[in-house]
């Protein structure tokens, strides 16, 4: 740990998602994936094997409002950037006790004192005018500059990340 | 010498905090808070010795929103449970807001603030 507000090993133990399964969607097991920004907290990104994110959290060790600069960092991430609300963004501050003995006992003896603030950060699956369903997706191809966040219609067998479409209708036009 | 002492008026010391009341802001519809948070805020009270106050968002909206901005995580739309500990020196603390992951972290968070060292020591204490 060498920035201000990046979490102690023991916190991020304690602060890891656990598993579980996609809700409402394939019932696949959620798996969690870090990511890297140049905040100094800690990412992660809960979805299913399809890509279907059901929460995205940011966690840092400060008594601060995290909140403006994690929409900051989503919106590069994410396409189009009006996706992220402020009222999809919810936070909550995180004191030690609830956290299991190893972190309460470090935050307790912590100086200065100060908490944990979590940034959630959920999208609800919504409807289309034609009424079709859409869900918030991530493509982690590594060709991307970060993750890309987009909406898609889960049962489009075509559907892309919009990163990922762009090279291939640039190479559509050299083509014709 | 203080002057109180001087005159043998001494002042009573003013009596420690005491935790007055739990308080949970939940919705009925929410997994992490019914019946879930209902449980363990018993659990919590009983051990506290304290009474439980349950705010439900759909019903005493202005009073959980207010206990809310005023003491707890407030967001447009805040995430629910939220747990406070009030004192009888009228100071209120958030002591646990729900995770937004699963239903089962919410519990696990729970737990651990039920088996915590500071739940232990208040308890035993019965004061801040």
């Amino acid at each position: 740990m060498t920035r201000r507000g990046a979490l102690p090993r023991v916190v991020r133990d304690a602060l890891r998602s656990p598993g579980g399964h996609c809700y409402r969607h394939c019932d696949g097991p959620v798996r969690s994936y870090r990511l890297s920004s140049p905040l100094p907290g800690l990412w992660q990104v809960r979805a299913c094997p399809a890509g279907v994110v059901s929460v995205t959290t940011y966690a840092e060790w400060t008594g601060k409002d995290t909140t403006r600069a994690v929409r900051r960092v989503l919106q590069q991430w994410t396409s189009p950037p009006s996706l992220v609300r402020t009222r999809d963004l919810r936070w909550a501050t995180r004191h030690g006790p609830e956290l299991g003995r190893a972190a309460e006992r470090f935050l307790a003896r912590a100086r200065p004192r100060r908490p944990v603030r979590v940034v959630y950060w959920r999208v609800y699956p919504s409807k289309s005018r034609d009424g079709t369903e859409r869900r918030l997706f991530v493509c982690f191809r590594r060709s991307h500059a970060g993750p890309v966040f987009y909406l898609a219609a889960p049962q489009d067998p075509d559907r892309t990340c919009p990163a990922c479409a762009r090279p291939r209708a640039a190479t559509r036009r050299r083509s014709r | 010498m203080r002057a109180t002492e001087m005159s043998g008026d001494v002042t009573p010391n003013p009596r420690p905090p005491r935790a007055r009341r739990i308080t949970i802001v939940l919705a009925q519809w929410c997994p992490h808070c019914v019946p879930l948070s209902v449980r363990y805020g018993r659990r919590l009270a009983r051990r506290l010795r304290v009474p439980l106050r349950i705010l439900d968002i759909d019903h005493q909206t202005r009073a959980a929103d207010r206990i809310v901005r005023e003491h707890g995580d407030s967001a447009p739309d805040y995430l629910i449970p939220q747990v406070f500990l009030e004192w009888t020196d009228r100071r209120t603390d958030l002591l646990l807001t729900g995770f937004s992951e699963q239903v089962p972290r919410t519990e696990r968070a729970w737990k651990d603030l039920l088996s915590s060292e500071w739940l232990r020591s208040v308890a035993k204490a019965g004061v801040a």
